[in-house]
């Protein structure tokens, strides 16, 4: 078995050839400049352009039963919504699930890679990678692009040979450990209710709906998150997608609006 | 940083607010009371600048002392709030205070009330509200636990998570809460919640 | 993020067989957050003239006040309700005094004039007029709520298609845009009555 080391390679060799060295001249490393008298409003303008799914609510928590993972469905572009259907949460394999906060093609494709890494693991040991080794292979493919402009905010939950598995990983290079973590633009919304509301010996029922609820909650106060909260459950047996809601139904099942006091009967007018 | 919040119940209102005095990185006191009792039946809660909240608020409370004075009958809340957002719009265009504000009353017509007014002169009338990085989490704890015609248990209980939300999940969390609440008993101070206690008793 | 996207807004008018429609979103919010989901942005003149204010919340009440006033001081010199071409110009020339530091609003004017004959208008935040006889839109959804109406309005409709229309427009359109809707309100103005509704839309 060979250590894989691709990811601490940094993505372009900052010098030139050795033969060039040999010649006498170090061609110090050039690249085209955009055409532009604005390079910096460009460069940040360029840098939005790729990040688009700015705004995100995402939860997950271990409990009695397992792991319970949550997410809305909202791509933002500034004040425009590009789309109420992403899918947040990303299936790793049938035990591990990735949710996405940041940069939408940097969590898909870092959590696509790690999906490989994970069955080439299984399939040179003959068992599933733990939670705990999945989520250090991303986080230490994250910290070896640091600095060069990648945007995820994740968590890895999953269920490994030692039970529930919660991560939280970030590409500053962070990776913590724990039992409730919650993601993005809304995510302090997420919390307010989810600190609230949780309980270790929660029944799935229960779980799912604390997840759902503070989904919905963060989607009533953050306007970048919206959409569709879909509720996912990890246990022994794999994960399963229990509901997903669109929050626009949900508003109404949780207050459902009370026989009009607001309308207004007709008014007639006097004449003019 | 400042966390200032509050909410309608049945029969009265409540606001509480965060007692830190703080410049950069340098917390001066932790018992400084930021919510101001502003006749027998308001109370208004200001964050912000600490000049310009002291300033503004007692400016606010002397003049709605003098209509009293003037005309023998207090300002109800509605009519206070739309004097402070006047005061603040007007001051917006010149030389702006920053101060966010919480205003709670009680009126015997109309009941209790709260109005939101932020520091640009937004005035709205809400049935909770919250200011500073304390919103983010005290809103939806608020949306999530109340309901209309709350008792003032179930009010208190709600304001103290919050309380423990921000302490438990804000970087820069203030140590102590003080929390009042206006019925048509008046205004007065219900309680402190303090995890620090400063040198000095009362606060100034 | 513009001064004008702030708190967020929809706002649109449209013209039928002798009557209006004008319709706004319900949220208030601080850029990202949503503090209110009943705010008012559009007001009542008189019974045959609505004006709706798109952009900072602040501003939009105090030019509300500012315009009512005026108004008041017009109906009581002239015994008489003014016409919407005239209210146009009044608000006109209330943007364009504040040249140099405007009001951050973009006001939209629907009125019926004499013989009944619809009237809209929108205008910039200093007050360049733009008068069309089919629709006009303003806000943070602007743009959605252009593309909405283009392709759903028809010339001459009567009070009830014209409200399903207005509706319709307004939903689907704040259901782009992150910083209005929570909810709608529209008002259908016919020679003989104003209905008013307040329309259920997406909480998020």
């Amino acid at each position: 078995m060979k250590l894989d080391t691709s990811g601490l390679e940094s993505a372009e060799p900052v010098w030139a050839t050795f033969n060039e060295l040999a010649d006498g001249f170090s061609a110090a490393p050039s690249f085209e400049l955009p055409n532009t008298t604005d390079f910096d409003g460009f460069q940040k303008e360029a840098i939005q352009m790729v990040k688009p799914a700015k705004g995100t609510t995402t939860l997950a928590f271990i409990f009695k039963e397992g792991v319970m993972v949550a997410a809305d469905s909202r791509a933002s572009m500034g004040g425009y919504i590009s789309s109420q259907s992403v899918k947040k949460i990303i299936e790793i394999n049938p035990y591990m699930l990735g949710t996405m906060a940041g940069g939408a093609a940097d969590c898909q494709f870092w959590h696509r890679n790690l999906g490989i890494k994970c069955r080439l693991h299984e399939l040179a040991n003959k068992r599933r990678i733990s939670v705990t080794g999945a989520s250090k292979l991303l986080a230490n493919i994250l910290y070896s692009y640091r600095g060069m402009g990648l945007s995820v905010g994740t968590m890895i939950a999953g269920w490994d040979e030692t039970g529930p598995g919660l991560y939280y990983v970030d590409s500053e290079g962070g990776r913590l450990k724990g039992m409730r973590f919650s993601v993005g633009s809304g995510s302090p919304y997420a919390y307010g209710v989810l600190d609230s509301g949780y309980r270790y010996d929660m029944s799935v029922e229960e779980a799912a709906e604390l997840a759902r609820r503070a989904i919905y909650h963060a989607t009533f106060r953050d306007g970048a998150s919206g959409g569709v909260a879909s509720v996912y459950h990890v246990g022994p047996n794999g994960w399963k997608k229990l509901s997903g809601d669109d929050v626009g139904e949900l508003h109404y099942k949780y207050y459902p609006v009370m026989p009009s006091t607001v309308e207004q009967e007709m008014v007639e007018v006097a004449g003019a | 940083m400042e966390c200032v919040f509050g909410l309608v119940g049945n029969g009265f209102a409540i606001v509480a607010a965060d007692t830190s005095a703080v410049h950069s990185i340098l917390v001066h006191k932790s018992n400084e009371d930021k919510i101001m009792i502003l006749d027998s039946h308001k109370l208004i809660a200001a964050s912000g600048e600490s000049g310009d909240r002291v300033q503004f608020t007692e400016y606010i409370q002397k003049n709605v002392a003098l209509y009293q004075f003037r005309n023998g009958i207090p300002l109800t809340t509605a009519a206070a709030a739309n004097f402070t957002r006047g005061e603040l719009a007007t001051a917006l265009r010149k030389n702006p205070y920053f101060v966010n504000i919480l205003l709670a009353g009680y009126d015997k017509e109309t009941g209790p009330s709260l109005y939101y007014i932020d520091y640009i002169a937004t005035l709205h009338k809400v049935d909770k509200g919250a200011f500073g990085y304390g919103s983010y989490f005290s809103l939806a704890m608020m949306d999530r636990h109340y309901h209309s015609g709350m008792t003032v248990e179930e009010a208190i209980d709600l304001v103290d998570k919050c309380i423990m939300e921000i302490r438990s999940r804000l970087v820069v969390a203030p140590p102590n809460f003080v929390i009042k609440i206006v019925d048509k008993d008046g205004a007065r101070e219900y309680a402190w919640r303090e995890s620090v206690k400063d040198a000095e008793v009362a606060s100034a | 993020m513009s001064i004008f996207e702030y708190n967020g807004s929809a706002l649109v008018a449209m013209v039928g067989k002798n009557c209006f429609a004008i319709a706004s979103d319900r949220r208030l919010g601080v850029q990202l957050q949503t503090i209110a989901t009943d705010f008012q942005r559009i007001s009542k003149i008189h019974d045959r003239l609505f004006l709706g204010l798109s952009g900072l919340a602040t501003d939009a009440q105090t030019l509300y006040q500012r315009l009512v006033f005026r108004h008041k001081l017009y109906q009581l010199r002239e015994e008489r309700d003014m016409k919407p071409e005239t209210f146009a110009n009044l608000v006109s020339a209330l943007l364009y005094e504040k040249r140099f530091g405007p009001y951050f609003c973009q006001p939209v004017i629907a009125g019926l004039g004499d013989e009944d004959k619809p009237f809209i208008c929108t205008m910039d935040s200093i007050g360049a007029k733009e008068l069309a006889k089919d629709f006009v839109v303003a806000g943070t959804a602007s743009e959605s709520l252009y593309g909405a109406c283009e392709s759903m309005f028809k010339e001459d409709m009567e009070p009830d298609e014209l409200f399903e229309t207005v509706s319709q427009a307004l939903l689907s359109s704040v259901d782009r845009d992150c910083l209005s809707g929570w909810g709608g309100h529209v008002y259908v103005v016919t020679p003989t009555e104003v209905k008013e509704r307040i329309l259920k839309g997406r909480m998020d």
